[in-house]
């Protein structure tokens, strides 16, 4: 029992967050650099960042079509979480956030950070002057509209 | 006249309730006829014995992320489809409502759709 009782164990939460599509990446960079280091602070351990590009959402918020998608990964206790979350409802370009919790008793130790991900958007949305978003995007979605789009372009160079 | 035979005079001469034709067009979809509403989506040339998506495949977890796997549960105009429709057993028909419901918080589905 002794064991037990000296080993840290935290809950594991996942928090969904939107932010308004005005944003720039260094600005979203910000935010979550702020987020990890709340969650730091707390003596949580951030698991990962997923950051979605600019996706259409299904109705409008903060009257835009659109928005980035942020979800964090974390071990925490509920402190954390409300201290998270009030720091989220302060921030103005937040527009929404929903908080989960997915287990209870985790022992920090066995969950390894992982990379940060940084998934594309909704680029059937964008007309097609936006050049650079579409550079942006590291990973992508298989999807037979983005390899039309890429196949003329080296022979365009050429 | 017996006492059924009366009943079934009065019900026969009463005009149908709105609610009463819906839910014969329901049971006319969940037959897989044509008289099946289009807005209940998968009505048509679903099996009366029908799976359990989530049951039949252990690896598939119902997330509220994941926009690709909830749509199917979800009519055009973005209500809930039910589960003698859907093929969902008690459970897992739980967990897709509870995650339709978040979805639709953050924007990943909507409260209701226009159709058209």
């Amino acid at each position: 029992m002794a064991e037990t009782q000296s080993k840290v164990r935290l809950r594991e939460y996942e928090t969904l967050f939107l932010v308004r599509q005005e944003l720039t990446d260094e600005q979203v960079d910000k935010l979550r650099e702020r987020a990890r280091g709340i969650v730091d602070r707390e003596g949580g351990k951030l698991l990962r960042f997923v950051t979605t590009g600019k996706k259409k959402t299904s109705f409008p918020i903060v009257k835009s079509n659109r928005a980035i998608y942020v979800h964090a990964h974390y071990l925490g206790d509920n402190k954390l979480v409300a201290e998270l979350e009030r720091n989220l409802r302060n921030i103005d370009e937040v527009t929404r956030y929903l908080t989960l919790k997915l287990a209870d008793e985790v022992d920090p130790e066995t969950r390894p950070v992982l990379e940060d991900v940084k998934v594309a958007g909704d680029e059937e949305m964008r007309p097609a002057g936006e050049g650079e978003a579409r550079q942006e995007s590291s990973e992508r979605a298989p999807r037979q509209d983005s390899t039309e789009r890429s196949a003329p372009a080296p022979e365009a160079k050429a | 006249m017996t006492v059924n035979e009366k009943i079934t005079l009065a019900t026969a001469t009463r005009p149908p309730s709105p609610e009463r034709a819906e839910r014969a067009a329901d049971r006319g979809a969940e037959r897989g006829g044509e008289r099946g509403d289009d807005d209940k989506r998968g009505g048509r040339g679903f099996g009366r014995k029908k799976v359990c998506r989530f049951c039949a495949d252990r690896d598939l977890v119902v997330d509220f992320k994941d926009q690709a796997t909830l749509k199917y549960f979800v009519t055009e105009r973005g209500k809930i489809i039910p589960r003698r429709i859907s093929g969902n057993c008690a459970l897992h028909q739980r967990d897709v409502a509870k995650a339709i419901k978040r979805a639709r918080g953050v924007a990943l589905l909507p409260y209701q759709a226009v159709v058209g």
